[in-house]
């Protein structure tokens, strides 16, 4: 904006600006509309955890959340007085702290080593390969965990045929947490590597040069060159991550809730579909979901915060 | 000030809500939430809003039913009656629905000749939706939760204690039937009129007539169904004392052959230790008043039992490991050797099996009591599903809706009865030697199972001998007049129920967690504690309204 622009009124300055701007806005009105539609406007439900919702009172919806009675915090107070809800919590956090060690790191390194990979057609094998078991939905994971590991399944069945008592994989609420995570890597490491990939083969490459020239071995190239490059990604996908701890999907858990048991099982989501979807709290569901967003916006925030303060870029950044 | 009042403080003000806030929500701890207290009609009350029976009998029955014992035909007839002439459907605008099936999902309108069939002889186009039978209840909590039910909606009557509110969900979303089907007004739908009074004594929410029913066919809703097949083969008896369940167990697994004995059985293990099922489990006390099933020794018992075969691994992997979906497609390959279904599956699966795997016999193993004295079996007169109409519709269009049903409701005997459950005659099945149909390929894939229009509303129940499953009638009539003696009294008849939303809630809870003991997540010693919390979040709450109402009724 140029300072011609200044001296003209707030409305005419707009009107510049629609005319010079409309393709853009064009561009971005079904996006922005969507956002609205389906993540604005829902979010004004959220008045229902403060209230006894009943979708029966009234003649229409609208009308039930105008006649359904106001609680204040008491779905708070059922939430934070229900020892399950601390269950689900505590079962949530500890995949997720889990995955953050034992899943996380693995897709960096699967990165590297394919793009240490020479031939860009076997690459190109190994990740149409790796990539595809993420477009399996979790019943077809899970089914094809419980035909190769489950009590009847093939290593069961080959290990009876050799007199071998088979262990309990599938069923087994003590190492429930391993094969959440063992089936979320087979399912996503390689989907995992994307970003990682790009982030890759963006480093300018006389870097590697020039440090080769130097006498720097391949270990050294990777710590001083590949690490540094991929630390402010590294660092975006890990602020993400911290803010979405308490979600750890749903599908996976509700599909072996019954192999493993609630306590093993229940996370926060699954503990929102049995306890109010299903029982019709629609409150108590309500109020477990502000819980959940407003833990995810702090950690993020403060994620952010220390990131920040380690010279990283972070998500965003105040201008 | 009590411990809880103190963290109850304490909390408000971490959350940072302050004393203001302590202020507003302290009364909300004094029960706020506790209005709608479930309720329940006198049997007089509920007389005065039902229709008048008006039954047909197109064909004399060979084996006549009473009671709760259907007609039992031996025969198929030669002759059928064209029993409605006009067409049900007017306006040709589209009627949707839902309904629950068990086993795959049938094609769409477009792709399915027993919908356009059946559409066709309606008049109006039928867009049904099909939903797994296994989930359905959480799919209707949904839906109802959504207020956008389609304009017929069927609902399985065991699913309904489940869902709290369910009656003020039927005054919200539903239309009142009674002035349409009371009394003579019924003879509008003389199809309808066939339905037993005893099915429309169940429809009645609120004291008006809120659905149509389904008439169960039989009173029992469970049978522990074994592979007779099979187990002759291996030189075993059906097991007739809990002991011989137990060696029948042993016997029958061999997990080398990827074989194991059980599904899921414990509803029939609670029966064979004589539990009481009475709305879920209710009898009366020695000293007076009421106990639920969980607070008996034979609950115990039936736990400590079935958790022996989870343990010592005579239950299928697969069924530990999920909600059960697959057991029947075990059970036909001969993976498993026994489980527990409702009785109406038997002639399904028998039909379609003895097509695939010779000599597959299949059969329900005669109930015993485990605890000494004469056995105890589950069931009553209950409907199977409540056909429920949308609210709001007009007046012509509920009774265009209402007339669909009456096509649904044609008796044994008629052109649409066939139509109805066995879909068009060189597509769906075919004539056997005796004249009966016999089931193609195409008639399991298009009708779903149950047949989607025959689930939709429901008609008096008959059990008809075909060629596909010779001895079925004659099995079955003989097991349900076997059993029938042993039915447990219903102290509740003729009274509608409908529960308060704290028990319906707790329910399901609580079930999850006997599952727990039943799976050796949990030791059989937490029961206690199990009972103890169940009482605590609607238990007790339920007892006392089940015993009021028992009282009101000077039972």
């Amino acid at each position: 904006m140029n300072r011609h622009d200044v001296n003209k009124s707030p409305g005419a300055r707009l009107g510049m600006r629609l005319r010079r701007d409309w393709p853009l806005l064009l561009m971005t009105a079904p996006a922005a509309l969507l956002l609205l539609v389906f993540h604005y406007v829902p979010t004004l439900g959220n008045v229902i955890a403060f209230q006894d919702y009943n979708p029966f009172e009234g003649d229409n919806p609208l009308e039930a959340f105008v006649f359904s009675e106001w609680i204040g915090l008491g779905n708070f107070e059922t939430l934070f007085y229900d020892r399950a809800f601390w269950e689900a919590v505590q079962n949530t956090l500890s995949i997720t702290l889990f995955q953050l060690v034992f899943f996380f790191p693995l897709p960096v390194g699967l990165a590297i080593l394919l793009h240490s990979v020479g031939s860009s057609r076997l690459r190109a094998f190994v990740q149409g390969v790796i990539y595809l078991p993420h477009f399996f939905s979790w019943v077809l994971v899970i089914t094809f965990f419980v035909q190769m590991f489950g009590g009847a399944g093939l290593l069961a069945q080959q290990l009876r045929h050799h007199g071998v008592e088979p262990w309990n994989i599938m069923a087994n609420p003590e190492t429930f947490i391993l094969l959440v995570t063992s089936e979320a890597v087979w399912k996503d490491v390689g989907w995992g590597t994307i970003v990682f990939l790009a982030a890759l083969s963006s480093i300018d490459p006389t870097l590697y040069e020039a440090a080769a020239a130097d006498g720097a071995g391949r270990w050294r190239r990777l710590w001083h060159i590949t690490l540094p490059a991929l630390r402010p990604v590294v660092v975006l996908l890990l602020i993400l991550r911290l803010g979405d701890a308490l979600n750890v999907g749903f599908e996976q858990y509700i599909l072996q809730r019954e192999a493993v048991g609630r306590q093993a099982a229940e996370v926060l989501d699954t503990f929102v579909f049995y306890q109010a979807i299903i029982p019709q709290q629609w409150g108590l569901g309500a109020a477990a979901g502000l819980f959940k967003g407003v833990v995810g916006l702090v950690l993020i925030v403060s994620a952010n915060k220390i990131a920040h303060f380690i010279g990283e870029q972070g998500v965003y950044q105040k201008t | 000030m009590t411990k809880s009042a103190i963290r109850r403080r304490r909390f408000l003000a971490l959350m940072g809500a302050g004393t203001a806030a302590a202020a507003f929500a302290s009364p909300v701890g004094c029960g706020m939430r506790r209005r709608n207290q479930g309720s329940a009609a006198n049997a007089r009350d509920v007389a005065a809003v039902i229709p008048k029976y008006m039954p047909i009998e197109l064909l004399a029955p060979d084996i006549p039913g009473e009671g709760l014992i259907p007609n039992g035909y031996l025969h198929y007839p030669t002759h059928l009656v064209d029993a409605i002439t006009d067409k049900p459907g007017r306006s040709g605008r589209v009627i949707t629905t839902m309904s629950p099936a068990w086993g795959p999902n049938p094609p769409g309108p477009s792709r399915n000749a027993y919908l356009t069939a059946v559409n066709r002889e309606l008049g109006v186009p039928i867009n049904p939706s099909v939903q797994d039978g296994n989930t359905y209840a959480d799919k209707l909590s949904a839906v109802l939760g959504a207020r956008d039910v389609p304009h017929l909606l069927c609902v399985p009557s065991w699913d309904i204690d489940k869902i709290p509110r369910f009656s003020q969900a039927v005054k919200a979303l539903f239309e009142d039937l009674t002035e349409y089907l009371r009394g003579d007004a019924i003879e509008a739908y003389p199809m309808l009129a066939t339905l037993p009074t005893l099915a429309w004594q169940y429809a009645v929410w609120s004291g008006r007539l809120a659905a149509v029913p389904y008439p169960n066919s039989g009173p029992f809703p469970w049978a522990l169904f074994y592979r007779k097949d099979l187990t002759d083969r291996a030189g075993v008896a059906a097991p007739k004392t809990i002991d011989e369940l137990y060696d029948f167990g042993k016997r029958m697994t061999d997990p080398s052959k990827g074989v194991w004995a059980f599904g899921n059985v414990f509803n029939m293990v609670q029966m064979f230790f004589k539990c009481p099922g009475t709305k879920g489990g209710w009898r009366k006390k020695a000293g007076g008043g009421l106990e639920f099933k969980f607070e008996t020794v034979e609950f115990r018992q039936a736990v400590e039992f079935t958790a022996r075969l989870f343990h010592e691994e005579m239950v299928h992997p697969d069924v530990v490991a999920s909600k059960g979906a697959d057991a029947k497609q075990l059970f036909c390959a001969g993976k498993m050797i026994a489980w527990e279904d409702g009785v109406g599956a038997w002639r399904g699966m028998q039909s379609e099996q003895s097509k695939v795997t010779r000599g597959f016999d299949m059969h329900p193993v005669p109930v015993f009591s485990a605890v000494g004295g004469t056995p105890s079996v589950w069931g009553g007169g209950e409907p199977l599903f409540y056909t429920f109409v949308k609210k709001g519709l007009g007046k012509e269009r509920t009774e265009e809706v209402l007339r669909v049903l009456n096509w649904c409701a044609a008796p044994f005997g008629s052109k649409e009865y066939e139509l109805c459950l066995y879909g068009v005659e060189g597509k769906h099945f075919t004539r056997a030697a005796d004249g009966s149909p016999a089931p193609t390929d195409l008639f399991s894939q298009e009708l779903a199972a149950p047949p989607q229009y025959s689930i939709l509303g429901g008609r008096a129940a008959v059990e008809v001998a075909t060629a596909d499953v010779p001895s079925y009638v004659k099995d079955l009539l003989a097991y349900t007049r076997a059993t029938l003696p042993y039915l447990e009294p219903d102290l509740f008849r003729g009274i509608k129920v409908e529960l308060p939303p704290n028990y319906s809630k707790t329910i399901g809870t609580s079930e999850d967690k006997v599952n727990d003991v039943l799976r050796g997540r949990r030791p059989v010693s937490d029961l206690d504690a199990i009972v103890r919390e169940w009482r605590n979040t609607g238990g007790d709450e339920g007892r006392a309204f089940l015993e009021k109402i028992l009282a009101d009724n000077g039972r």
